[in-house]
């Protein structure tokens, strides 16, 4: 398949800077991470390219470092909500009435909560920690994949070929590959990129609450807490997380806007 | 949050714009100061917090006492005061002509509820514990009031500056405000500013200004972009020194450093392997920088102390040199203690600043030396459940607020477990001595000891710092026990 989509092109070369940053991380960053040898909030200049933090770590390799949390967050959000969600999703959508209606009072009551509050919750009742983290916001992104599929496979179960396939004697399980996932698939394909995006943020909100990764973990939310203080003295310490930031965030938009102008039949003959 | 920031620079800027062009005219002479702390209620007996105290003590309530902001304890609703030879009774002759703000007399019974209202069930008083040496009081005659102790407490008048003299006539001191001070509570608008009007009928000295506004911030910027911008005319305590560089070199501002009380403790839990031996806290205590971690919290500002002892203690003593920064000794000790090549431990950290940043410090130091520590992210909640009820922890961070609280080396039941019978007993006997030199020689002998076990590992102290338009004077530079009398403050 030809990659016909500008979007799609911008938002795996964003990605692929911050993912790139992060894998470099495991062979090389400028400096140790626990080295407090660079003096306080030392402006950027040529030894440590964006200058340092308040206890003179070097703020470019705490940057790095934090894209490792970013990644490694969306990714994970994802890996928790990517199968969970449709499965539910599906779950649903196939039932007995009374499960299905059960299934749909759970997503909604999910879906009320904010995706950060939810996270909250589980961090306040398992111990601070990236992996508490990454569930949490993965719960949070299951519910709304599995809202989504659960719409998308009710559409899809009502077509005449299901009635069709059914009455010829094809089984559920056949229906659901062979007829129902292919057809959803990518609309929750960009979700997911959409829900990856937004994971990163939620991670970085976390932290920066404090209930995100641990210290000595860099992630940028805390990074943000801590410049917080040093705005004044150090604005690069508050902006240049900020930025990646943005850029993942945007990043993740635009492959999901990319995913979908590649999958969209209909917006493909429009241009 | 780069964005609200973003906003706030951009507020401020155009904020100074106007006030630069359009001078305030005030014809009254009222002082409005910016603090973080604003008051749960209006009790300091219940849970009424540090913000009750900084806006009322001394300014709306007295004691029989005061408090001085250089830490002399002089007579204020006592005009005389009078101890029997064992130190046993304390008779206090109340001064003339008092008034409390709802236009009735200082009696002797308002003086009794106020002592009873303390050290009674209900109490959340600070001084609970400490005034519970009261065995009796009598009111032999309205103007005098007779405390019977059951024992020697050479730190009682202390403890009295620290209890405010309520009308026995109010039900509800949480809500209603009834005390002699020289304002009364004016307007509370909740999550916003407390009111303070000058009270005509104070008996005293008649305060320089016509009365103050406590405006209430729950975000540090947003203060300072208020003071810069006019709106408060000085904040109470500044929190990091980062924001002082705006102040700096600006004539429109002043900066004033005191000492607080304030002391950030690396905290063992002294019960418990491997930090039930002294060997292995002084290791851990020499293999850390206090003077780089100060530096990196709070620049320029602060001291460090080797005890638990602030400056404004009177049995304070430099002890620096008893647990001062040696990687070398502390390879040594740990060595010694049969642990060369280091150990493992849970570092219990509140989630807000300064901690998570200090305990990655900590981290990075005893790393040095072989030993790890694993940072534990807990809230404040859980810090007072876990670490400070159940006392389950291996050694966590905080900060100490509390003046003269180093008696808890003295009571092996506290959170961190430190028993030491000397000091216990040096402790206790400190404050039954008969005079005030002999109870700072033996708390002396107590800092001494406890620093010497590294009982805990003090990294450093917390300056105070009160920053205010450069046209005002008379403000407290220490503001001891948080409290923040504005009574002296004035225009110029």
């Amino acid at each position: 398949m030809r990659v016909r989509s500008p979007a799609l092109a911008a938002g795996c070369a964003l990605v692929a800077v911050i993912v790139a940053m992060a894998l470099l991380t495991f062979f090389w960053t400028p400096y140790d991470p626990a080295d407090t040898t660079g003096g306080r909030l030392e402006p950027p200049g040529a030894g440590h390219l964006l200058g340092t933090d308040r206890l003179g770590r070097d703020l470019l390799t705490q940057l790095m470092l934090g894209a490792r949390v970013a990644v490694v967050a969306s990714l994970g959000a994802v890996a928790v909500g990517g199968p969970l969600g449709p499965a539910v999703g599906v779950l649903a959508g196939l039932a007995a009435r009374w499960l299905d209606d059960a299934l749909a009072v759970v997503l909604d009551i999910l879906l009320a909560f904010p995706t950060l509050l939810l996270a909250m919750l589980v961090v306040a009742a398992k111990q601070t920690s990236l992996a508490a983290a990454i569930t949490a916001i993965g719960l949070a992104v299951s519910a709304v994949v599995a809202r989504l599929t659960r719409v998308l496979v009710k559409r899809v179960l009502a077509q005449d070929y299901i009635t069709a396939a059914r009455t010829s004697g094809t089984s559920w399980p056949r229906i659901v590959t062979g007829h129902v996932l292919p057809n959803i698939w990518p609309t929750l394909a960009v979700n997911l990129a959409l829900q990856a995006g937004l994971a990163a943020l939620a991670e970085a909100s976390l932290s920066y609450l404090g209930l995100g990764a641990p210290p000595p973990n860099a992630s940028w939310g805390r990074m943000l807490k801590e410049a917080e203080a040093t705005v004044l003295t150090s604005p690069v310490a508050v902006l240049a997380p900020g930025a990646l930031l943005a850029m993942l965030v945007i990043g993740a938009n635009l492959i999901a806007q990319g995913i979908r102008e590649q999958a969209d039949p209909t917006l493909r003959r429009s241009r | 949050m780069k964005r609200q920031t973003a906003l706030f620079i951009g507020l401020a800027l155009v904020l100074t714009a106007c006030g630069t062009s359009t001078p305030p005219a005030e014809p009254a002479s009222v002082i409005d100061v910016g603090s973080l702390y604003e008051p749960q209620n209006l009790d300091n007996a219940g849970g009424g917090g540090q913000g009750v105290i900084e806006a009322l003590a001394g300014n709306v309530y007295e004691g029989l006492f005061r408090l001085t902001d250089d830490g002399q304890v002089e007579n204020l609703l006592a005009a005389g005061h009078k101890v029997s030879r064992d130190g046993l009774t304390h008779t206090f002759t109340l001064r003339e002509g008092v008034r409390f703000h709802s236009g009735d007399p200082l009696t002797g019974a308002d003086v009794k509820h106020s002592l009873e209202r303390i050290i009674g069930d209900g109490s959340k008083s600070a001084r609970k514990g400490d005034l519970s040496v009261i065995k009796g009081i009598d009111v032999p005659d309205p103007s005098t009031v007779v405390v019977t102790l059951s024992t020697r407490s050479v730190s009682f008048v202390y403890n009295l500056s620290q209890v405010w003299i309520v009308n026995d006539a109010v039900r509800d001191p949480a809500t209603t405000e009834d005390g002699t001070g020289p304002y009364k509570v004016g307007t509370w608008r909740r999550g916003s500013s407390l009111t303070l009007d000058r009270f005509d009928g104070y008996w005293g000295e008649r305060p320089d200004n016509d009365g103050a506004v406590f405006h209430y911030y729950t975000d540090a910027s947003a203060l300072n972009n208020a003071l810069l911008t006019g709106v408060v005319d000085l904040v109470t305590s500044e929190q990091s020194p980062d924001a002082l560089a705006q102040f700096e070199g600006d004539p429109r501002f002043r900066i004033s450093e005191g000492t607080s009380t304030t002391k950030l403790l690396l905290a063992f839990n002294d019960r418990e392997p491997p930090f039930d031996r002294a060997l292995v806290r002084r290791a851990v205590s020499a293999a850390i920088d206090d003077r780089k971690l100060l530096r990196s919290i709070w620049g320029d500002h602060g001291i460090l102390i080797g005890s638990m002892v602030p400056p404004s203690d009177p049995w304070y003593e430099d002890l620096c040199r008893l647990n001062a920064y040696d990687v070398a000794l502390a390879r040594k000790l740990l060595a010694e203690a049969g642990l060369p090549d280091g150990f493992t431990f849970t570092l219990d950290t509140p989630n807000y600043d300064p901690h998570p940043t200090i305990a990655t410090f900590v981290k990075s130091e005893l790393a040095k030396v072989g030993i790890t520590v694993n940072i534990r992210i807990i809230t404040a909640d859980e810090w007072y459940t876990k670490v400070y009820q159940r006392h389950d922890f291996t050694a966590t961070l905080q900060e100490h607020v509390n003046d003269r609280d180093i008696r808890w080396y003295g009571d092996p039941g506290f959170y961190w477990g430190y028993d030491n019978p000397e000091v216990a007993e040096l402790i206790k006997r400190a404050e039954t001595s008969a005079t005030a030199e002999t109870q700072a020689s033996m708390m002396r002998t107590a800092a001494r000891r406890i620093a010497e076990d590294a009982a805990s590992d003090w990294l450093y102290l917390n300056p105070q710092i009160v920053v205010s338009s450069s046209r005002l004077s008379g403000y407290p530079v220490n503001g001891l026990n948080a409290q923040f009398p504005v009574y002296d403050i004035k225009e110029r």
